[in-house]
C-alpha cells in the first residue's frame, strides 16, 4: 500500500533516484576454461613422456609440448585470478575459508608445473582447481558432481550438476 | 530534513531492489552512522549512489561503503567516500511488491 501511494507520488513530483551499482561487464564466470587447461598440461606431460622420435622432429615436437604445457598453466593460473579478483567477495570467503589456501595452491602447483615435468605435480594442480571448481559453484548454490573427462588425460572434474 | 529516494540497480539486492523507494534523513552526522546503516552519497563517476555502511575511520574522514551483490561497485573499487558526499541515512524502506 505504501508503494502505491510513493508511487503515485512519484509519478507526479519525480523523485530523484541514487544507484545501486554494480559492475555487470557481463556477469559470466566460469571455472571450466581453467580445469580444461590444467588438464592439457597434464596431457602435454603425458605426450612429452612418450615422445618417441628422434632428431629434428622430436626436438621440434617437444618444443611444441612444453610450448603448450607453459601457456596452459598460465592460462590456468590466469582464469582463477580473474575468478578470484572480480567475483569472489568477503562472504564467500567467511562462508568458505579453505579458499583462500586453495587459490594460493593453485598458483604455487601453476608455477612447478611450468618448471617440471612432474606429472603428480599436474595431477595436483588439476585436483586444486577441480577444488577451487566445486567452492565456486557452491557460492552461486549449483550443485556438482565428478565424472572422468572425456578426453585424454581422463582425470576426474568437477562439472556443474545442471 | 527528509528526502524521498527511488532505486535503481541491484547492488544491494535482494533487500533493496530496482524500483524500491527510500525515505532519508538528510541531517546526519558521519560519526553517528554505523556499520550496516544503508545511506545515499554523491559520487562524482557515477551519480547518486546509495551502499551499505562497512565501516568508518577513527576520525570519521572516511566512510567505507559495500554492495550484497558480488558485482557491486563500492568502496573496493573506488576507495572510501568523504562525509561531504553524504546525503543522507535510510530511516525508512518502501519496498516494491515482490
Amino acid at each position: 500500500m505504501f508503494h502505491k501511494i510513493f508511487q503515485t507520488l512519484d509519478t507526479k513530483l519525480g523523485f530523484e533516484e541514487a544507484k545501486a551499482h554494480c559492475d555487470v561487464p557481463c556477469g559470466i564466470y566460469d571455472p571450466i576454461v581453467a580445469q580444461i587447461s590444467a588438464l592439457t598440461v597434464v596431457r602435454m606431460m603425458d605426450l612429452m613422456a612418450g615422445l618417441e622420435s628422434e632428431g629434428v622432429a622430436r626436438d621440434n615436437s617437444m618444443s611444441r609440448y612444453i610450448a603448450v604445457k607453459e601457456e596452459h598453466a598460465e592460462k590456468a593460473k590466469h582464469e582463477v585470478r580473474i575468478i578470484w579478483g572480480d567475483y569472489i567477495k568477503d562472504q564467500h570467503v567467511e562462508a568458505h575459508p579453505e579458499l583462500t589456501g586453495v587459490v594460493h595452491k593453485v598458483m604455487q602447483l601453476g608455477s612447478k608445473v611450468r618448471q617440471t615435468a612432474d606429472r603428480e605435480a599436474g595431477v595436483a594442480f588439476v585436483e586444486a582447481v577441480n577444488q577451487f571448481a566445486e567452492i565456486f559453484w557452491a557460492t552461486k548454490n549449483v550443485k556438482t558432481k565428478k565424472a572422468k573427462a572425456p578426453y585424454a588425460p581422463a582425470l576426474e572434474t568437477v562439472y556443474p550438476d545442471l | 530534513m527528509l528526502k524521498i529516494i527511488k532505486i535503481t540497480g541491484e547492488s544491494l539486492s535482494p533487500k533493496y531492489q530496482t524500483g524500491d523507494y527510500v525515505l532519508l534523513a538528510t541531517n546526519i552526522r558521519p560519526r553517528r552512522l554505523r556499520s550496516g546503516d544503508v545511506i545515499v552519497f554523491q559520487y562524482e563517476i557515477y551519480g547518486q549512489m546509495i551502499k551499505r555502511v562497512e565501516r568508518i575511520s577513527p576520525d570519521s574522514a572516511q566512510i567505507f561503503v559495500t554492495g550484497t551483490h558480488p558485482h557491486s561497485i563500492d568502496s573496493a573499487t573506488f576507495g572510501p567516500i568523504s562525509p561531504t558526499n553524504l546525503i543522507g541515512k535510510v530511516i525508512w524502506h518502501i519496498r516494491k511488491p515482490r
